[in-house]
């Protein structure tokens, strides 16, 4: 379903263009360059695995270890500098939420554009739409410019519009403590459905108990490279005890 | 074959994200505004005004034997569509980042989006261009603008801009993306390219040698092909008409040459 294959990912820390000043020395003086070598960060380095249909895969490790860039390599939205990624079906990524929402446009005109952006088609939207309105409670705000909506309810609105189709693969990056303690709950509920439903699941959180609860299998990663890939609770034990131990 | 086939496919699949960035744009451009999308067609009209009072009344400009205000309207309404929608294509992508760096989305929807999105408006001063053209029968500026068949080429003058356009815009967004010092510069280069292009003068009062190479210049093109269509009832040459397309589809392959090399890199520089 997913097959990851020796994927690194190189950043240029100095991408930031240097001033005029900089540039200007840097042509002439050769010690005042600042070494390309120096400006490089590996996010990601040699990185293979693979997912089989229906698994849930939790993906761990420290804050800046590469979870994110991983997720962002998967669905596609950079292409790694080494090695290939494979997938197959359709991807829902829920990497964040409310991508392109308008703050000026209502909530009604949200769910149409933020759905747009998601790749649903029109014909799709009009049957969803009461489905999306009911599941984000926000019936009463539909004609609401989103910019006087509290955070809370921007966020149960993009769950709600990410969550209503039924993807093939979705990638979801620590999303389900979105919303009022209510609203947490449901969007539990509807996770446990898509995954009962047969969904590859990637999910990445902090919450080691959420992990073990919902996960097969776990992918440590730190520093960009994977650790230790095996069972939910042997992984998340040990990286337990190596974070506080 | 099967290129061709994923490009369409491509095509069809984002052209809901398309149309609703299009929507976007006109909803937030007249949110809280009394007369609302009333002002597309008001805003050409006042500015129209305003620059035929300057040229005609102010500095006397005229071109001889062609109704001045319909070839100023003319010039100005088309050469606006260009600055205009290729300076916010520039900008769409770097705007859009936040969606880039989140979602995968075929990044060319972002400056086709604006180019169409600026064309709609494009249409919308077409109704008080007409309007001056029809106001030529009754007096309006001395000469008189016979509607004639040759407009059914101007649809064809129009599209061929429109690719232009795009070229450019997508040239300029894809540097603009590594460069952003691109956002001043080419609002110079647009304030240039103005002064160079026979917008309110006519090429003739130049000195021959510059008039050469002022002909080189696309724009020159679009407007002296609708302008001879408006003004003189006369169809632009075939080597003319040949010539708009071969610039449009020219720009616009070398644009999209350069965006599809680039593109991928995108992310690490917005």
């Amino acid at each position: 379903m997913i097959k990851v294959d020796n994927v690194s990912m190189k950043f240029n820390l100095g991408m930031e263009a240097g001033s005029f000043k900089e540039t200007f020395i840097a042509l002439f003086d050769k010690k005042r360059r600042v070494s390309k070598q120096k400006n490089e960060f590996w996010a990601l380095k040699n990185v293979s695995f693979e997912v089989k249909k229906g698994e849930v895969i939790g993906i761990i490790g420290s804050n800046g270890a590469g979870k994110s860039t991983l997720l962002k390599v998967i669905s596609g939205v950079m292409k790694p500098t080494k090695g290939t990624v494979q997938t197959h079906g359709v991807i829902s990524p829920m990497i964040e939420l409310g991508a392109g929402f308008d703050p000026e446009l209502t909530a009604r005109e949200n769910i149409y554009l933020n759905g747009a952006i998601l790749g649903y088609s029109k014909k799709f939207l009009d049957e969803k739409f009461d489905e999306i309105v009911e599941f984000s409670e926000l019936i009463d705000f539909l004609d609401v410019p989103i910019k006087n909506f509290s955070s809370g309810m921007i966020a149960k609105l993009a769950f709600s519009i990410a969550t209503v189709v039924n993807p093939e693969i979705l990638i979801v990056d620590e999303i389900l403590s979105v919303g009022d303690i209510k609203f947490q709950d449901k969007s539990k509920n509807k996770m446990m459905s898509m995954i009962n439903g047969g969904t590859t699941v990637l999910y990445v959180s902090h919450s080691l108990s959420t992990v073990k609860e919902l996960c097969n299998r776990v992918i440590w990663i730190e520093h960009g490279e994977v650790v230790k890939i095996g069972k939910a609770k042997t992984v998340c034990d040990e990286y337990y005890k190596k974070q506080l131990g | 074959m099967t290129a061709i086939k994923n490009i369409l496919g491509n095509f069809k699949r984002y052209s809901f994200l398309m149309k609703q960035l299009i929507v976007r744009d006109f909803k937030v451009k007249y949110k809280r505004s009394v007369l609302g999308v009333l002002w597309s067609i008001l805003q050409p009209i006042l500015m129209m005004t305003v620059m035929a009072i300057v040229f005609s009344q102010m500095f006397k400009f005229k071109v001889e034997g062609t109704n001045f205000l319909v070839y100023l309207m003319t010039g100005i309404i088309m050469f606006n569509y260009f600055s205009e929608a290729s300076n916010l294509a520039m900008s769409s992508v770097v705007v859009n980042f936040s969606l880039i760096n989140k979602v995968y989305i075929p990044k060319y929807i972002f400056p086709f989006a604006k180019c169409l999105f600026v064309g709609i408006n494009f249409l919308l001063t077409l109704i008080p261009w007409l309007g001056i053209i029809v106001l030529s029968y009754f007096g309006l500026g001395q000469y008189t603008c016979h509607i004639n068949i040759w407009y059914l080429l101007l649809p064809y003058v129009f599209i061929c801009l429109f690719l232009f356009t795009l070229g450019i815009g997508l040239i300029t967004a894809c540097i603009s993306v590594f460069l952003r010092d691109m956002f001043y510069i080419y609002g110079i280069i647009l304030i240039i390219w103005n002064y160079m292009t026979p917008v309110f003068y006519s090429i003739e009062i130049l000195p021959e040698s510059l008039q050469t190479i002022f002909k080189l210049n696309p724009l020159y093109l679009y407007l002296t092909g609708a302008r001879s269509i408006v003004l003189a009832s006369a169809r632009p040459s075939f080597t003319q008409m040949g010539m708009m397309l071969a610039y449009g589809v020219g720009t616009l392959i070398i644009g999209l040459l350069l965006f599809k090399k680039k593109q991928d890199k995108f992310i690490y520089y917005v």
